[in-house]
């Protein structure tokens, strides 16, 4: 008996003692002289994941339980709106940035004369090369968002998507539409036109019939019961500063959810 | 206590005070173990987790869904970059095309005829309007509860909050509409409510009577829930049927 230990991993043996055509003797001793040196093995299965990430088929039964063999690709722009919300928010967060350059917040005395806010609009309107398209991009990305964001509330609500394994996303889909509501109303504020002003005014009269916390509210977002410079620079602080960290933040947790759990069936 | 340990002996800052592992010395896994309260008791969950999970794996029948979800990446990211790069597309072309409006500025002492919010606050700001329906309680001599306005800030509430609980009133396995008759109705419903709200909001532009416009904006919901439901439920006798036939099909009873 011979003390050398015995290799239990005895390639070459296992290849002798099968019958293998020259191409898979070839292809063999190829790939044995390969690993040897890259251990390929350790990354098959990276390789397979990859396989079959690439030839993906929707699960059989799945198919065939709806019946989608041919059919589902006419859902996909249902599928897409959260997608288009995101890219919308981020065009405008681009945007308003580019923006907030060339905006100054002030109210002046909101008595018809054109104040700070409201010359800075005109200036990037007027004067500012590509200012009008850059607030247009702007404006129209927010739209697109706010629409995107309601469309792709009623596809989760029609799918039923919103079930079990993903209540907690529901809600706080619920937030971020809310958010994105207000992040529009704050916007509306900001260039001090006749219809910012008096939207304002809604906003401040509807803060101070909230019961119990009313003032409170008004006194917090619109810096009093009457609509000023606090009005304005308030709006303009929960705009670019406030609602921008924290709508990011959540709009990360949504998506971050969305992919642990994968979108949820039928398509 | 690190006073009298450096004195007493010199940190060595050239690797060779570590200790290499002996059978004394606790595995990572021991380590882990032993903690104590709240990492211990989440530690003896996880662990509780684990082999429950195999254990039903293991056990289970359950063959005909293996996976129970789209995976996101990269399947829907990839569809979705297709699509959406075309909407960016249609966003800069709106943008050129349209660029927004400036208004005369703002002046407290001439309010204008029309005051409105951005269109998707138009439910909320109707919602606001709903003053007939506040309730004159007898008790109070017809007087009412609370102003009207306070009435239409809670309306707000009640329909957010609504909305909010769907996902623990609605439970179960259907998905689609026609597998639930009832709850599409009520999103049909929904939907049909949020404009005739919005167009409540704007009474004073439109050209009709403004009790009718009242009455049909509760009105026309409710009948398109019924409406849908009629419809959604006979679809649903065709639907199971085809459904159930596949199915048996497939998986015959033995």
């Amino acid at each position: 008996m011979s003390l050398k230990p015995k290799d239990e991993h005895d390639h070459a043996g296992w290849m002798k003692e099968r019958e293998l055509t020259a191409i898979e003797e070839i292809y063999l001793t190829a790939l044995m002289w390969l690993d040897k040196r890259f251990r390929i093995v350790d990354y098959l299965e990276i390789l397979e994941n990859l396989y079959y990430k690439v030839n993906f088929q929707m699960p059989k039964s799945h198919t065939e339980q709806y019946n989608l063999d041919n059919k589902f690709w006419y859902w996909y722009p249902l599928y897409a709106l959260g997608s288009f919300s995101t890219i919308a928010y981020v065009v405008a967060a681009i945007s308003g940035a580019l923006l907030g350059f060339y905006y100054a917040p002030g109210a002046g005395a909101s008595n018809g004369e054109p104040a700070l806010a409201y010359n800075s609009i005109t200036f990037i309107m007027t004067e500012l090369n590509f200012g009008f398209f850059l607030r247009s991009l702007h404006r129209w990305s927010a739209q697109v968002m706010v629409a995107a964001v309601f469309l792709h509330m009623l596809r989760v609500y029609f799918t039923g998507a919103y079930k079990e394994p993903r209540e907690l996303n529901w809600l706080i889909g619920i937030v971020l539409i809310s958010l994105t509501m207000v992040f529009g109303y704050t916007g509306y504020l900001l260039p001090w036109d006749q219809l910012a002003f008096w939207a304002g005014q809604i906003g401040v009269e509807m803060s101070l019939s909230i019961p119990l916390i009313g003032e409170w509210v008004a006194q917090l977002l619109f810096g009093g019961f009457t609509l000023s410079q606090a009005t304005v620079q308030r709006m303009y602080t929960l705009h670019v500063f406030v609602l921008p960290f924290v709508v990011t933040g959540i709009i990360a947790v949504h998506i971050g959810i969305v992919w642990m759990q994968g979108i949820a069936e039928p398509h | 206590m690190s006073d009298t340990d450096s004195d007493s002996e010199e940190v060595r800052t050239d690797g060779t005070g570590i200790v290499p592992p002996d059978d004394e010395t606790p595995s990572w896994q021991e380590r882990k173990a032993r903690h104590e309260g709240l990492s211990r008791l989440t530690y003896e969950y996880f662990e509780r987790a684990r082999r429950e999970d195999q254990d039903l794996r293991q056990q289970s029948s359950y063959v005909e869904r293996d996976v129970l979800a789209f995976p996101t990446w990269p399947h829907e990211m990839i569809r979705n970059l297709a699509l959406v790069s075309f909407f960016v597309g249609m966003i800069i072309f709106l943008s050129a095309a349209l660029p927004p409006h400036i208004g005369p500025p703002a002046d407290s002492s001439s309010t204008p005829a029309i005051i409105l919010p951005d269109w998707y606050l138009y439910w909320s700001f109707g919602l606001l309007k709903l003053g007939p329906l506040n309730p004159d309680i007898s008790l109070l001599g017809g007087q009412k509860l609370m102003a009207d306005r306070t009435y239409g800030v809670l309306a707000n509430v009640v329909i957010v909050g609504f909305v909010a609980i769907v996902p623990f009133l609605n439970k179960g396995a259907a998905r689609r509409p026609v597998e639930q008759p009832f709850w599409g109705a009520v999103g049909v419903s929904g939907i049909v409510f949020a404009f005739t709200i919005a167009v409540l909001s704007v009474k004073n532009l439109i050209q009709m009577d403004s009790h009718l416009l009242f009455d049909l904006t509760f009105l026309l919901p409710i009948v398109s829930a019924f409406l849908s439901y009629a419809v959604l439920r006979s679809m649903r006798e065709g639907y199971m049927f085809n459904l159930n036939r596949r199915y048996y099909r497939l998986r015959p009873p033995k």
